[in-house]
């Protein structure tokens, strides 16, 4: 599969706007100006469609654009990468809260129309989610245990 | 409802301006209005809940749709309706794509610290799908079907809300299933860690495999469960600390590839395994 390049442009009109909004956003709640916060902006923003073309031009490898995205960050700048230093100046102005308000905003809207379903897991997913913290916390201490006892480190 | 749309076709804007102005404006005056507010604390003894813009944003939005306040106000459902309710669905994918460079950004530089990290820090990573060998089981107990894939594959913090809504999309009985226990989570998520490291040595488990466990990739419940451990076995805290942080790092740079490669594989076959079989498709 090719890429679809009016989708592709589509994609960058909107991320274009999710980034003004982040601006916005982190300008109200962290103080952050926006013109300070451009560049850097528009480097994540080239990043975000970095990984959105990656990932319709190699549909076999089932790697979601949002690992995409986060690879290519750490790829930018891991010590030894001449894009370190400047990547990290620029996109430090753009902080790291401030980028997920607009997504849980949109989030909740978008299950406008399953309120119902939630209704139907009520008391049921707090359950479930309390055994799921349980789950992580203790498989990873039961495995470390083993691992630090036969290193003898305890 | 127009619902079957593909995403290329959602975010199409010929005739369909009106429908992103209104969706978008309605998320740039929730984000103002939630960034207004601002981070809160609030302590509650054994613990801090710390309530972030994030979410009241993501209440506010549930809030305005048409099924819950636009029932009594009529006047909301011209703004947000089912046209851009499902537009919001592939919206949330990209407006997801700017955390997840964040991310990567965080993480790269310290990168050299992982390569030093021991074995055991890199192992006990595995112990992250506990949450599906116990959680699925549970949620399938208890009668959730496609949503217990999405609520029980991780914790669910925003990277497995990224990688589910692209794998499934946000509206599907998955990405219910993930938003669910993503809202426990920042809800509740680091009350429970609190109690839960304050009595973790009960199980004898030694305190610095317990430190290790206690990151799971996000940082407000690494910090309860370390801090209560620590206050536990004062002795040992420091080591504690250092444990837990390194840990939590860790999850942060290898937690979405391991998500993607192996508890999102893994759930799924054990959901073919011990998952209702075809009869309720939905």
């Amino acid at each position: 599969m090719g890429l679809d390049t009016q989708k592709t442009f589509n994609q960058l009109i909107i991320m274009l706007l999710v980034g003004v909004m982040i601006l916005i956003g982190q300008r109200v709640g962290y103080g952050i100006p926006v013109m300070n916060a451009i560049p850097g902006m528009l480097i994540i923003v080239a990043i975000c469609m970095a990984s959105l073309i990656i990932r319709d031009l190699l549909p076999n490898v089932k790697f979601p654009a949002f690992a995409w995205a986060s690879l290519i960050g750490l790829i930018l700048c891991m010590p030894f990468m001449p894009t370190a230093e400047t990547v990290l100046r620029f996109t430090k102005e753009v902080n790291f809260l401030g980028t997920t308000t607009p997504i849980l905003a949109i989030a909740g809207i978008s299950v406008g129309t399953r309120i119902d379903e939630f209704k139907k897991l009520s008391w049921r997913i707090v359950i479930i989610s309390f055994v799921v913290f349980a789950g992580t916390f203790f498989g990873s201490a039961i495995i470390a245990h083993i691992i630090l006892k036969i290193q003898g480190i305890i | 409802m127009p619902e079957q749309k593909t995403e290329a076709e959602l975010i199409k804007f010929e005739g369909r301006i009106p429908i992103f102005v209104r969706l978008l404006l309605t998320v740039l005056v929730i984000v103002i209005i939630t960034e207004l507010i601002g981070t809160k604390t609030i302590n509650v003894g054994i613990a801090n809940i710390v309530l972030l813009p994030m979410l009241y944003a993501v209440v506010i939005g549930v809030l305005i749709t048409p099924d819950v306040l636009g029932k009594s106000i009529t006047a909301l459902q011209n703004i947000i309706n089912s046209e851009e309710i499902a537009l919001a669905g592939p919206l949330v994918t990209l407006a997801l794509l700017p955390l997840g460079v964040k991310y990567g950004l965080l993480v790269g530089p310290a990168i050299g610290k992982v390569v030093q990290a021991g074995p055991a820090f890199i192992l006990q990573e595995f112990g992250n799908l506990g949450t599906i060998l116990i959680g699925l089981p549970v949620a399938l107990m208890l009668g959730l079907r496609r949503e217990a894939i999405g609520a029980t594959v991780s914790i669910c913090r925003e990277p497995t809300l990224g990688i589910i809504a692209e794998r499934y999309g946000i509206n599907s009985p998955e990405g219910t299933g993930v938003l669910a226990t993503y809202l426990v989570g920042t809800v509740l998520g680091t009350i429970f860690y609190a109690l839960l490291g304050s009595i973790a040595t009960l199980t004898k488990l030694h305190p610095y495999a317990l430190a290790m466990a206690c990151g799971m990739g996000s940082a407000s419940m690494m910090t309860a469960s370390a801090g209560a451990l620590a206050a536990t076995v004062p002795e040992m805290a420091d080591t504690i600390l250092a444990y837990a942080a390194t840990s939590n790092m860790l999850t942060g740079i290898d937690g979405v590839y391991a998500e993607v490669f192996l508890a999102l594989p893994f759930v799924n076959w054990l959901y073919k395994k011990i998952g209702p079989k075809e009869g309720g498709k939905k």
